[in-house]
């Protein structure tokens, strides 16, 4: 009920910032801290693929790339360089974001399922060389003992690093949100709803696609940086096309095209791990894969866009509210996650 | 609603972890936090969870009944439990698990941990916490190398082992000329240097080595390549492991390479590898391993004890993680204490002896424990005379000679 | 050379089965099924179990395993996958990529990681003089069992009423609809047929092939690689791709083996810089 006051009230987005904010500030009392750094990493990741999946409806099923390319290059500053890791974790975002250059180039002419396909070949490609090229990367050993000082800081405990690395999870955020918000974002999602139409106003849809591509990468790549220096090491394994998958699982179980659904669903996905791990089941891969087909099947909105959907049709059957509060609903949220109707043939579109 | 009953379920997980918290005891009293607790954390659901797994739990509680029986009114460590973790193979999973096994379930030492990535992030966390880690499963020689620590120990195998063994010991026998393929990865490309340097070292020589992509399954290219080369190699050396061990045999039995006179040497085999293949297809191949159910009186008491419990065959990684378990309590015994440093002090330059550890030390210098190994052939299955009775120890290789011979400069503890 | 170029065909076969079938689902229903892989390992293991349990042979199995798997895909399809397929086409990947990690890991349950032993069919254990080399004879079995298959294929979609609709629907579906042809009828036989494809593929590979859970995980991603570099759209292409991009590796593990788990990839992004549809597909495939 307070919720739904709330949303009607106008101001319901601030009041969700400022618990998510206390959330994200509470996050290592109320779990074991370094979890709590992993949900923080991931739900950024989540949202860098929202940014790409929900606003510009091209699903990339090759992040991977750059969440675990920006952990190898943020050890390597780390490492070889001596820098400070906020150094690091820069100079690896703007790494993910070269890196994302030519395979943007390559995969952003293509849609839909074409590029899903794409960009996990691409992904499965640097994968391939990170293994190989072991001198840099370490082979199947990683990256190991990434230290992280700070200006003579100690932050080895995990509950004081969670603070060093939350700072960086939520500029990451909050240019994801700004980019959403901005012209640029307005544009992107018209070209989701309807490239032809974007393409015969005159907007180099590509262009604006590859842009959108880059950013994406960079924001996870920020992410990456942060869990790499959080975790101390990075390993071959954030490579693998299973990150992809599992960071894709996390939008769609908090809700495509929310922003921050992914935030929720990579809170619920990294426990359920976390927890799997002692809880003595030995079926990681069933209990993550009934979650894909559950969620696809029944809730396709995700949590967040399930929740927000009920605030919003109760609001507009309440006669009291004005009309204006349905209008003043984000224009680029749409609560539809990419909608299928401008699809008319299979390859996306 | 699905959802809820997992956030639900976490949720209460979560409170019930919160609820113990607190930081490590003090050395105060002699066993600390009111018990010794041991680890087990492994692969408990990916690829090498036949290998160990839930396993080595049920083989690291049989040390504790040992130890038990052993010491009874006169056991320093009176409440032990044993404890396990999945770490899924995710090496980010190992090394928060590691964390929160040390810090919250006061964890005196971790045991097994394969995956080379997860074993060395373990390692890590096992210097900052000052706990002890015994690693069994990984075996990268970057655990006893650059990334060896005060706490660390490797336990049973690592690739120097496994190639330097079956090198020496095949030249030696008479296969001067060999072809080895490896798997692109560190742990094929660590085993194709060691093994090359010990066959020249034995007086053979390598006449070529390809690297083959990871995961494959054609292995045709390499195969059909090896018996034309000049000279003619009498031995196929291969790295793999797992399912491309398995492709890789299954096609150089197509090839007939046998009949052509390249016999195969194998860098990793395991009990598991040669059961799916059915010992015929790899009879008379020969490998090193660090242990063997039915090798001899000992082994075969122990291993009679693991199948009335689990129904199976231990494998070496099993066994050896009861060996790591028990030389661990034997260590808090004598140390009369779990205090990470007296313990480690202990185990340092141990001389080691069980069904497990034959004419063992734990070297103090890299903490990395020599033991005989063993030169090993496939059975024909007409001399197979049980389940899983398909290893023929054909020599013994001593400590002295089975592992690094000098510890690695690059290793400070 | 001519040897390695024959096992470079060998390898393709597996990629031209994986990929008609990948084409034929796709083209249909615009369901790009990551399950695909999984339905090939159980193929293999549909092998093992039948021989293993059951007793029945190589040859049975061939038979029996891939039109068993080929009616559960038609279950599949009417249960679930046609729930979703008037959805943007996202939800079906994503589907199907919950399925497979369900299928892989049910069967790692069962069966545990190690792969399963299954011996070659005795009459296929000898070798075969190919007059310039000669050869095992499995592998050319396996070579011609696939090119039949794909030539069936091949004239059952060009010689047939049925085959031309489905062709017809696979290759222009807006236009097929538009004729007012009723192409929702074939929509489940079809989705069978594909999945009928894989298993017959895992069912070949098994005696070959460790046969272990994972067996069909990595191999869908080249495979993926494939169908992209022959057009996703197109049924001669995927199949065209299939003997091209083994018989590349082939050639690359033989005479570049640093780069020989990335030729297909390159060898994707080459494609895709010169035809971003796919050597055979068509234009209209993607925008």
């Amino acid at each position: 009920m307070i919720l739904s006051r709330l949303a009607r009230s106008g101001r319901g987005g601030i009041v969700l910032l400022v618990l998510g904010l206390l959330a994200a500030l509470v996050l290592p009392w109320l779990i074991y801290p370094p979890v709590a750094l992993d949900i923080a990493c991931w739900a950024l990741f989540a949202a860098a693929v929202d940014l790409l999946l929900g606003f510009t409806g091209l699903l990339s099923f090759g992040h991977a790339a750059f969440w675990g390319g920006s952990a190898y290059c943020t050890g390597l500053i780390v490492l070889h360089g001596g820098m400070p890791f906020p150094v690091a974790i820069i100079g690896g975002a703007l790494f993910a974001a070269l890196l994302a250059l030519p395979i943007g180039l390559l995969s952003v002419r293509l849609t839909g399922i074409y590029f899903a396909m794409v960009t996990l070949a691409f992904a499965q490609m640097i994968y391939f060389v990170a293994n190989q090229w072991r001198d840099v990367t370490g082979g199947e050993n990683g990256l190991q003992g990434i230290p992280r000082e700070f200006l003579g800081l100690d932050l080895s405990d995990p509950f004081f690093f969670y603070y060093a690395g939350l700072p960086f999870v939520l500029a990451g955020l909050f240019a994801a949100w700004r980019i959403v918000r901005s012209p640029f974002g307005r544009v992107l999602v018209s070209i989701r709803d309807n490239p032809a139409r974007a393409r015969a106003l005159g907007y180099p849809v590509e262009r604006y696609r590859l842009l959108a591509f880059v950013l994406s990468a960079a924001l996870a790549g920020t992410a990456g940086g942060v869990f790499a220096i959080g975790h101390g090491f990075a390993a071959l394994d954030g490579l693998y096309w299973t990150t992809s998958g599992q960071v894709v699982m996390m939008v769609i179980l908090g809700g495509i095209g929310t922003l921050w659904g992914g935030a929720i669903g990579a809170a619920i996905v990294v426990q359920l791990q976390d927890f799997l791990a002692t809880a003595g089941f030995e079926g990681v891969g069933i209990v993550t894969g009934s979650i894909f087909i559950v969620i696809v099947l029944l809730f396709r909105r995700g949590i967040w866009g399930t929740a927000r959907h009920l605030l919003i049709s109760r609001r507009q059957a309440d006669p009291p509210v004005s009309p204006a509060a349905g209008a003043a609903e984000e224009p680029v949220e749409s609560p539809e996650p990419a909608p299928a109707p401008a699809s008319p043939h299979p390859a996306g579109d | 609603m699905r959802i809820t009953g997992w956030s639900g379920g976490l949720a209460a997980a979560g409170l019930l972890l919160a609820g113990c918290g607190g930081g490590p005891g003090g050395g105060g009293g002699a066993i600390s936090d009111g018990g010794v607790t041991l680890a087990v954390l492994n692969d408990q659901s990916g690829i090498y969870a036949d290998t160990s797994g839930r396993s080595s739990i049920e083989a690291v509680k049989m040390a504790v009944d040992d130890y038990k029986a052993k010491y009874g009114d006169k056991a320093v460590a009176t409440k032990i439990e044993v404890t396990g973790a999945d770490h899924q193979n995710k090496p980010e999973i190992a090394n928060s698990k590691a964390q929160e096994l040390y810090d919250r379930q006061h964890a005196d030492v971790i045991l097994d941990v394969p995956t080379s990535s997860a074993a060395l992030a373990v390692a890590t966390v096992a210097k900052n916490k000052k706990k002890v880690f015994i690693d069994v499963g990984a075996a990268s020689t970057e655990l006893e190398g650059k990334s060896c620590n005060k706490y660390t120990f490797h336990y049973g195998y690592n690739s120097y082992m496994l190639a330097h063994g079956t090198g020496t010991e095949v030249t030696k026998a008479g296969a001067k000329n060999w072809y080895i393929v490896y798997p692109d990865y560190a742990f094929g490309q660590d085993m194709t240097k060691t093994f090359s340097a010990a066959i020249k070292g034995a007086g053979g020589s390598v006449v070529g080595s390809d690297p083959t992509p990871f995961p494959n399954d054609n292995f045709s290219t390499f195969l059909l390549k090896a018996p034309g080369l000049d000279p003619k190699p009498q031995v196929l050396g291969t790295m793999h492991a797992g399912g491309d061990l398995v492709n890789l045999v299954k096609q150089y039995n197509e090839y007939k390479l046998r009949d052509k006179n390249v016999t195969l040497a194998i860098g990793l085999l395991l009990l598991s590898d040669i059961h799916s293949l059915g010992p015929d297809a790899l009879a008379g191949t020969r490998y090193t391993t660090m242990w063997t159910w039915n090798f001899d009186e000992k082994t075969r008491a122990w291993a009679d004890r693991f199948q009335a419990k689990l129904n199976k065959r231990p494998t070496a990684n099993m066994a050896a993680n009861y060996s790591a378990a028990l030389q661990y309590l034997e260590a808090v015994q004598r140390a009369g204490t779990d205090n990470a440093d007296k313990v480690v002090a202990q185990l340092e330059g141990q001389k080691v002896e069980d069904m497990f550890v034959r004419n063992g030390t734990i070297r103090a210098q890299d903490h990395l424990l020599l033991h005989d190994s063993y030169l090993a052939e496939v059975k024909g299955s007409a001399d197979v005379k049980e389940p899983y009775d398909y290893e023929k120890v054909l020599n013994t290789i001593p400590a002295a000679e089975a592992f690094q011979p000098q510890p690695d400069p690059a290793c400070k503890l | 050379m001519l040897q390695q170029a024959f096992n470079g065909l060998v390898g393709g076969s597996f990629y031209a089965l994986l990929a008609l079938g990948l084409a034929v689902i796709f083209g249909m229903l615009g369901v790009v099924n990551l399950a695909h892989g999984a339905f090939y390992m159980l193929g293999a293991f549909g092998a093992f179990i039948a021989l293993d349990a059951f007793g029945l042979n190589f040859w049975v199995a061939l038979v029996l395993v891939p039109l068993l798997l080929g009616v559960a895909g038609a279950v599949l399809e009417r249960l679930f996958v046609r729930r979703l397929t008037p959805l943007d086409p996202l939800y079906n990947f994503l589907f199907t990529f919950g399925l497979a990690l369900i299928l892989q890991d049910l069967v790692r349950r069962e069966y545990g990681v190690n792969s399963q032993p299954y011996p070659r069919p005795p009459e296929l254990a000898g070798t075969v003089d190919l007059g310039l080399f000669t050869y095992p004879a499995y592998q050319v079995f396996v070579l011609a069992v696939s090119a039949l298959m794909c030539v069936a294929v091949w004239v059952v979609l060009t010689r047939t009423r049925v085959g031309m609709i489905v062709r017809a629907a696979t290759e222009r579906p807006e236009l097929t609809r538009a004729l007012g042809i009723d192409v929702g009828r074939w929509v489940t036989p079809v989705f069978g047929f594909g999945i009928a494809l894989a298993a017959f593929a895992g069912v070949l590979a098994a005696p070959m092939r460790a046969v272990n859970p994972l067996m069909g995980a990595d191999l869908i991603i080249t495979v993926f690689a494939v169908v992209v570099i022959g057009g996703l759209g197109s049924v001669f292409g995927s199949v065209a791709a299939g003997f091209a991009v083994g018989l590349v590796s082939a050639l690359g593990n033989l005479y570049v083996p640093a780069l020989s788990q990335i030729t297909v990839f390159i060898l994707m992004a080459a494609v895709l810089l010169w035809r971003p549809a796919g050597l055979f597909g068509r234009e209209e495939a993607y925008r």
